[in-house]
């Protein structure tokens, strides 16, 4: 049975077309923010919705666009999105809003959005990309969770805050500051790399 | 209309711009209350752990709050005076340069500016993990109660730090962060700088 539209799209967006290890966008947000679990958790849900609100709002709207001025409402639309977010943030879990501080404002510099309401909503019906938009933004957020937990774990020696290192553990200073971010997400490539790699190899041994 | 006239682009963008700004300003403007009281208990929090005074959830920050403090003399920085345990106490908000940012802390002192009652962080950006841990409550909790002969209070930053808190509070010093030099010596400095602005409020009185 060949597998349906949605489902492909969610396999592409979690693996074998993953935002972070493939299409390498939204580093500048993994560096930032992935030190804390609670921050990466706030950051990546509010990428995942405005990613997947803006591509469908965008995928609605696109017969009405004029090209001249395509960008420029993209823009629009995403950054509304994101002060809908930062305002709902405010209102209602203002701890984590001085958390983040600044970066829920940068989310909309994230290329994540951009680049699906480019490359899918222009072609695809408002659902579908609503489903492409929000897969995008787990794909992201897995990678960077996985990111967090390394980072708070070795950099605080807590989960969520909760201490799980025993008390005589020596925190990793560099877990907490963005290089290590740089080393662990060029880990994480390099992992998902040899994987496909590999069984790319296997299928085209079968093939034979 | 044709979609690539002049005319049908600028409407457009007009329209689209008019819709989403008007939805933001509604969101906006449904969320100011809630978004005021988030900042209000904010300061309370702040002001009342300066104080030494305990609370439990909002409610109950709000109404100690009213009954032990009242709003200091007007100036460029908000300040309060408080009555806690039959003692006076004057607290300030104070901002100063940090390593990356603006550390914005509130000191609860005696009116006199010689001890200090309790400070809190209200905001900073300093290093997560090291210069971020001024906000810690071993570092913070190293000045309730701390001596502050001349409205001063010592840091021992750098190689004098012994990296842990300083348990004794008649010696009017307390121990930096162990890789935040930087930091604990602008943290000292702001610290100070509201010490003078507590005499200053003090003395008025």
């Amino acid at each position: 049975m060949k597998p349906s539209k949605a489902v492909v799209i969610l396999k592409d967006n979690l693996w074998s077309n993953n935002p972070i290890f493939i299409q390498i966008l939204g580093i500048c947000s993994t560096l930032a923010v992935t030190n804390n679990l609670s921050n990466t958790l706030v950051m990546t849900v509010g990428v995942a919705l405005t990613t997947a609100f803006s591509s469908m709002t965008l995928s609605a709207l696109k017969g009405l666009i004029p090209r001249k001025v395509r960008m420029i409402v993209q823009v629009v639309v995403i950054s509304f999105y994101v002060i809908l977010i930062d305002i709902l943030l405010r209102a209602y879990l203002p701890e984590a809003s001085r958390q983040l501080g600044p970066y829920v404002g940068l989310i909309i510099t994230n290329c994540i959005i951009m680049g699906r309401a480019e490359a899918f909503a222009q072609a695809n019906p408002p659902f579908l990309s609503f489903w492409d938009g929000l897969t995008s933004g787990l794909g992201y957020m897995a990678v960077l969770m996985a990111i967090a937990v390394v980072r708070e774990l070795l950099g605080f020696g807590t989960l969520f805050g909760l201490r799980v290192m025993p008390a005589g553990f020596v925190p990793w200073t560099i877990m907490i500051m963005a290089p290590s971010a740089f080393f662990l997400v060029a880990m994480v490539m390099w992992w998902a790399k040899s994987m496909q790699a590999g069984r790319q190899a296997a299928g085209k041994e079968a093939k034979k | 209309m044709k979609k690539d006239s002049m005319l049908y682009v600028v409407l457009f963008t007009f329209v689209v711009c008019a819709v989403f700004t008007l939805v933001l300003a509604i969101a906006n403007e449904g969320t100011k209350d809630l978004v005021a009281a988030n900042a209000e208990f904010a300061t309370q929090s702040a002001v009342l752990g300066a104080l030494g005074v305990p609370f439990d959830g909002k409610a109950d920050a709000a109404a100690r709050f009213a009954g032990a403090v009242s709003p200091g003399p007007d100036g460029p920085r908000r300040s309060w005076t408080a009555r806690v345990d039959g003692a006076d106490y004057v607290a300030v908000e104070q901002a100063g340069p940090g390593l990356w940012g603006t550390i914005t802390v509130i000191l609860a002192a005696t009116p006199d500016g010689e001890r200090v009652r309790g400070v809190r962080v209200v905001s900073q950006n300093e290093t997560p993990g090291l210069g971020g841990r001024v906000a810690e409550p071993w570092f913070i909790g190293q000045y309730e109660g701390e001596r502050s002969p001349g409205g001063r209070v010592g840091m021992r930053a750098g190689a004098e730090s012994s990296g842990a808190a300083d348990p004794d509070k008649e010696n009017g010093r307390v121990d930096g962060v162990s890789g935040a030099t930087r930091t604990s010596q602008s943290f000292a400095a702001i610290v100070d700088a509201a010490l003078a602005r507590v005499k200053e409020i003090g003395g008025e009185r």
